[in-house]
């Protein structure tokens, strides 16, 4: 019921300081996960190891290690972005 | 979906050719025969494929694209598609033609006998700080090579040691004097390291979009 309370507080203007902690840690949680979870990210991580592999500079084992943990968190952040779960600090954003 | 319809039909890249229908021979996915349909003056070159989630990181079927479109490339300019276009029949591949046709003969204008090269720069991994060199070296590359070509693009730069990622459409016929100018810049600058790629088909300068404002088109 948190999300609803906050909601018509703020709508007729009145913080709480407790609720407005709580609410700015949410937003710091949410851009926390779309820094973590950012696809585009990942995607720059899997280009920078294919990057390393061509110029030499990691082994084909390192190379394979790296992507196929990159892949696995690409397809998580890709998942994470489908779900919108910092919808609510968008709206307030 | 369902991923067992055979009647899918994999499209690797557009070309302009002559002939009702010519094959590339069994190079494709799983073996698959590759071959041309033709519409108007242009021919997908399709393989009879299900229709399903191509995934991008399967590096095996990454190739088979790649090298299939390597193969149509020593023969025809290529229009690019992007890996994982897959239409379920062949009306839809059709249908997709006609809608993009005016965009189709725009790109061929566009890429007709010429071809993309890349060239990268990273840092060495011993960098000395010297900034003003890398600066130096972004920008005698960068003017160099863009006087050859007959167009380019500056890439995401999407590592902290990458100071220049190019790409640069280069007729056929000038192939040869960019790989030089690549070669000479390279000696010059030798404490960098230079990666030179190519020739590939040129997906940095077409982007058709058909019936979708998604990348992949029509499916």
């Amino acid at each position: 019921m948190l999300l609803i309370d906050d909601l018509i507080l703020r709508s007729i203007g009145i913080t709480i300081p407790g609720l407005d902690l709580i609410y700015t840690l949410e937003i710091i949680r949410d851009f926390a996960f779309k820094e973590l979870y950012n696809p585009e990210k990942v995607k720059n991580g899997l280009k920078e190891n294919q990057m390393l592999y061509e110029f030499g500079e990691i082994s084909r084992a390192e190379f394979e290690e790296t992507r196929s943990k990159l892949m696995e968190q690409l397809k998580f952040a890709e998942r994470f972005e489908e779900m919108n779960l910092s919808v609510r600090s968008d709206i307030f954003a | 979906m369902n991923t067992d319809n055979e009647n899918g039909r994999y499209v690797y890249c557009i070309i302009k050719a002559q002939e009702e229908q010519e094959s590339f021979g069994n190079i494709g996915f799983q073996g698959k025969e590759v071959y041309t349909v033709k519409y108007k003056e242009f021919s997908p070159v399709v393989s009879d494929m299900p229709f399903k989630k191509y995934d991008i990181d399967n590096e095996e079927d990454i190739k088979i694209h790649t090298s299939v479109v390597n193969e149509v490339m020593k023969k025809y300019s290529v229009i690019p598609v992007a890996y994982g276009m897959v239409f379920k029949n062949k009306k839809l591949v059709d249908v997709s033609m006609r809608f993009g046709y005016k965009a189709m003969k725009k790109a061929m204008k566009i890429v007709d006998n010429k071809v993309e090269l890349g060239v990268k720069i990273i840092l060495p991994q011993d960098f000395d700080g010297n900034l003003q060199k890398v600066e130096q070296c972004k920008s005698e590359f960068s003017k160099s090579l863009k006087q050859i070509a007959f167009d380019s693009k500056n890439l995401n730069l999407f590592s902290k040691r990458l100071i220049m990622n190019g790409s640069f459409l280069v007729e056929k016929d000038k192939i040869q004097v960019f790989s030089d100018e690549v070669e000479r810049l390279r000696t010059k600058y030798d404490s960098f390291k230079v990666r030179y790629s190519g020739p590939w088909s040129p997906y940095n300068f077409v982007d058709i979009h058909i019936m979708s404002q998604q990348r992949g088109g029509f499916r």
